[in-house]
Order: structure tokens, then sequence, then C-alpha cells
């Protein structure tokens, strides 16, 4: 534990010298903050129609003001719940679009700037070393979707109607954001992580590593066409499926990083 | 001194396919003694540094080490934008070091860069930066280092420094290896000489090596004419010329000669200004000893 976080101070360290790696993350996060508020409160404004005078959304309210977290919200409150509550799954990409371009770079990045060797000089163990560079990733990622969701919370408490904030923090909301999202995470970094061990070029790790948005984006569409209801226990089953998956990556991780063919036939 | 071996390597051999990077090399190396790697390009010196550091592992052969290993690798591969205390802190903490702050402070101090410490990698010159590749090497104090090219493309200035560091590791009862094709450095700091073309070409002192290949010659000045003590001379060495007031004389042994040749000098009238042994350029042994591997 004292190598992965001697490794981690290290890539903590190096990401607050190159704060401009979280810039496609910090981009994510604004759009996935402003997009429920322009559906839910600035159309609507602009408009002059209310959400509840749609007859697009009066099945999709009735069916939110069933839930507990929504009984006493009006028909308009209901609605902006619902949309505030669907987007948040977006939050969930933020971690991955800030951290990816870390963890693609985490093995073959060393390898190019040649600092690989001197470390596998040291004791280090290989799970030490990409679990280091795993989290070092992940932390900030993590870091930003908790001050995303803040924004988030504060946001709908400035604009959207009274008592709609407290939706989101019932458990299914509340999983979603700090469960679901960081093992999703974890699992696209794991995946970049691999793929760096892998290849010499820093992008092939990007592109791999970035196709855990699709399953991401599936859920958030059959969450709208109300072909999946995410309640708390359908998220943490996936969340439950996500942590095997995480352990099967470190699995594979470690057997495809292999010191040898890093060191010699790597240019 | 006895002769102790602190690191081992017998019948090293590493193939990458179907090409022998490195063939059935041994030799020992022992506490207090600076070992020189000597090779051209792709003669397997790096392969074989990474094998003795664990690196990599031989295709054949084993390597035997007692005590701890320090690597210094051909590029200085420091965190650019990290400070120089925290690029040794990490790797303090990597080793497992009791107090790594004080360890990385006594090292920052050892090698003379304490007040570069908050300075960034990358805002260091070439020669800077090797030095705190070095001292990140001896961080854990190792009994062994392993030097990896280690003035490659330094200012004379900077190979200077790293070379009186090098020495001041052998003071220390360091076991030190350096792979290299800076002769000039080989002459000036190293006790045993191997080269290396993937098998082990030769492996001596450089004395030894100049000796075998060229023999040894003593230079004596003589104020006056060399050429009448000529067949003097030949009763005590075989191989005798004169040129002007020089005379040129083949010896197997410099040390034991050299007085008995000055006794019969002297003994025979003539005034000794000068006397020195002859040493052929390492170049040159180094060349000829790859020439003859290659026929």
């Amino acid at each position: 534990m004292k190598r992965i976080a001697a490794l981690l101070d290290k890539e903590l360290a190096d990401l607050r010298g190159n704060p401009a790696v979280f810039v496609p993350a910090i981009i994510t996060g604004i759009i996935s903050i402003v997009m429920p508020f322009v559906v839910a409160i600035v159309v609507p404004y602009i408009s002059g129609e209310r959400l509840s005078d749609s007859s697009d959304f009066r099945i999709a309210a009735e069916m939110y003001r069933s839930q507990p977290a929504s009984r006493n919200l009006d028909p308009e409150g209901a609605i902006q719940a619902m949309i505030f509550q669907q987007f948040l799954i977006l939050l969930v990409l933020t971690p991955v679009a800030g951290a990816m371009s870390v963890a693609a770079y985490a093995v073959v990045g060393e390898k190019q700037a040649r600092t690989l060797e001197p470390l596998l000089a040291t004791p280090i163990t290989t799970f030490e070393l990409l679990a280091a560079k795993v989290l070092g990733a992940l932390v900030p990622g993590v870091v930003l979707v908790a001050l995303c969701f803040t924004l988030y919370v504060g946001g709908v408490i400035a604009f959207a109607h009274p008592g709609v904030y407290r939706t989101l923090f019932f458990s299914r909301a509340l999983l979603t954001m700090f469960l679901l999202g960081p093992l999703a995470a974890l699992a696209a970094l794991q995946m970049a992580v691999c793929v760096s061990s892998r290849v010499n070029d820093a992008r092939s790790a990007q592109q791999i590593g970035a196709l855990i948005i699709l399953p991401i984006s599936i859920l958030l569409v059959a969450q709208f066409t109300n072909n999946v209801d995410l309640t708390s226990r359908v998220i943490l089953l996936i969340s439950g499926g996500l942590a095997l998956l995480n352990l099967v990556l470190m699995a594979i991780a470690i057997n495809l990083f292999d010191r040898e063919s890093i060191l010699t036939r790597w240019k | 001194m006895a002769f102790v071996a602190t690191l081992v390597a017998s019948h090293l051999t590493r193939r990458f396919d179907a090409r022998v990077a490195v063939d059935d090399v041994s030799f020992e190396l022992a506490a207090g003694e600076i070992f020189a790697l000597l090779g051209p390009n792709g003669a397997g010196k790096t392969t074989t540094l990474r094998m003795l550091a664990g690196l990599i592992r031989p295709s054949a052969g084993a390597v035997r080490v007692n005590g701890r290993i320090g690597l210094l690798t051909e590029a200085p591969g420091l965190w650019d934008r990290l400070t120089v205390e925290r690029n040794l802190l990490v790797y303090a903490r990597l080793h497992g070091l009791p107090n790594p702050a004080r360890a990385v402070d006594e090292t920052l101090a050892l090698f003379d860069i304490a007040d570069r410490k908050h300075d960034r990698a990358a805002q260091l010159s070439k020669g800077l930066k090797q030095r705190v590749a070095l001292a990140r090497a001896l961080l854990h104090r190792p009994d062994i280092v392993l030097l990896d090219e280690p003035t490659s493309g330094l200012d004379p200035e900077s190979a200077r420094a790293v070379r009186e560091l090098i020495l001041r590791l052998r003071e220390e009862r360091r076991a030190v290896l350096i792979s290299t094709h800076n002769l000039d450095e080989v002459a000036r700091v190293a006790d045993r000489v191997a080269v290396l073309s993937a098998r082990l070409v030769a492996l001596d002192t450089p004395a030894a090596l100049r000796a075998r290949l060229f023999g040894s010659r003593l230079l004596v000045t003589l104020a006056g004419d060399a050429a009448r003590f000529v067949d003097l001379l030949r009763t005590t060495a075989a191989d005798v010329r004169a040129n002007g007031c020089t005379l040129s004389i083949g010896v197997a042994d410099v040390e034991r000669t050299a007085p008995a040749v000055v006794r019969t000098l002297v003994g025979a009238g003539a005034d000794v200004v000068s006397v020195v042994a002859e040493q052929a350029p390492l170049e040159d042994v180094y060349l000829r000893l790859l020439q003859r591997d290659a026929r």
C-alpha cells in the first residue's frame, strides 16, 4: 500500500502540474450540467409553455408523482425532478472524459518519457504500479464529479420548483453518482491502462477506453424510452457486475503488462 | 586485498527471437571495484545491465547478487513536471526507506544539488539531470551500482563531475559497473574492462589488455646519442630501438625491467634524462580486440 500511495502522490502532483488535461472533463461536466436546465427551465421559459401542459411529459409526470421522492411535488416540479434525475447519468461520463487521457497515457507515456525503466528497477510490483496509475486517473475524476454534483444541486435549488432538489438526495440518485459512476469510470480506466500497456501510442488506448461511453449512453436512452427503470436495486445489480468486471480487468491488466516487452521492444 | 565478489554473472545469455543479444557472458564484480563494460552500439551492454538489475530474465545463465542494486538508466528518466526533491522522494518511498525526507535531503547534500531541490526537473541542464538521476540510483545506499552510459552527451565539466562521483563510489567500497563506449572515461576510472560484442571478447585490467595486444615498452631519453647503448641493452631486452636521444625497449614487465635498464645504462656512463612506460591508447586496444573478434 505504501508504494501505491507513493506513486499515486506522484501521479496527482504530475496532474497538478498539467491542469490542461482536465479541460475535456470540465467541458463534459458543464454540458452535462447545462443540458437538463435547458430542457427543464430555459425552453419552457422561452416558449412560455409549461412542461406539465405538454402531453409528452404527462404520463411520465404521473409515474414520477407515484414515487415517494416526488409525491409532494406539483406536476411541473415532478417533471423537472424526472428530467434532473435522468440527466444525472450524464454526469457519470465526466470522470471518464477527464481521466481517459490520463489513463491512456499511464504506461505508454512513462515509456515515451523514458521514466518507466528506473521505476521498474524499484521493488514496485505490477499490481502496485497499475493500481497507482488507475487511481491517479480516477481520483481527480471522482472529485470533479462531486464538484459537478454540488453545482447541479445548487442549480436545481436556485432555478427549479421548490422541493425538486430533494429528489436528488434519494438513494437512486446518490447510488448513480457515487457508486455506479466511479465503478463505470474505473472499468473504463482499467481498459485504457490495459491497452496502454500494449500499444506504442497513447491515442490507441484513448480510443479503445472511450468505448465505455457506449453502454452509459445506452442506459441513458433506455431510461428516456422507459425500457429500463433504474431503480436502486437495478443500480446495485449493475454496480455489482461492474465490481466483478473491475476485478477481472485488473487480473487481465496484470497479465498484459509484460515488463520485458515494454522495456526491450518498445521504441 | 582478497577479491570478494558482490555480483557474479554466470554464462548469461539473452535471445530476442532468433537474435542473440548476449551470448554466454561471465564475470564477477568486487566491492570497491570499477568495472567497465565496453562495446559498440548493439553489443548487448544495456541488455546485460538489465539482466543484472533483474529487469529482464536471461534466456540462460544466472546472476548472483550479494547486496542491493542501484541502476542509472541510459536516460535520466526524471518526471519533468515534478521538482528534484519530489522526484527523489517518490523513489525513497518506493524503496521503503524509513525516513524518506531525510534520505532525500542527505542525498541532495551529498551530490551538491540541495540548492536546486525546488526546481522542476524540466528546468535542469542535462548534466544536472544526470546528477539527480545518479542521486536517485544511490538513494537507497546500494552495494552494487550499475551505470548505463553515465556521461553520454554531457559537456566536459559535467562529465568530470559525474566521473568524480563514480570515483567516490569506489572509495565508499561500492561495486560499480559502467556500461559505456567512452574509452577516455574507461581509461580514467576503470579497474577492469570487459569488451563485449554479444559475447565477451576480452576481460582484464586496461594495462594487461594493452600489454597483451601491444606489449609494453619503456621510453628512455638520454642526454646524447642513444644508438651506442642498443647492443648493451640487448642483453636485458630483445627488442631495443634507438631514435636520436631516445631508446624504445620492449619489455614483458615494465615495473621489474625499468630499474635494471636504468642501472645498466648508468653503469655504462649514460646520462638518463627520463624513463616512461609507453602506453598504447585504449582506443587502439579496443579496436584491435573488436577486429580480432570480427575475423
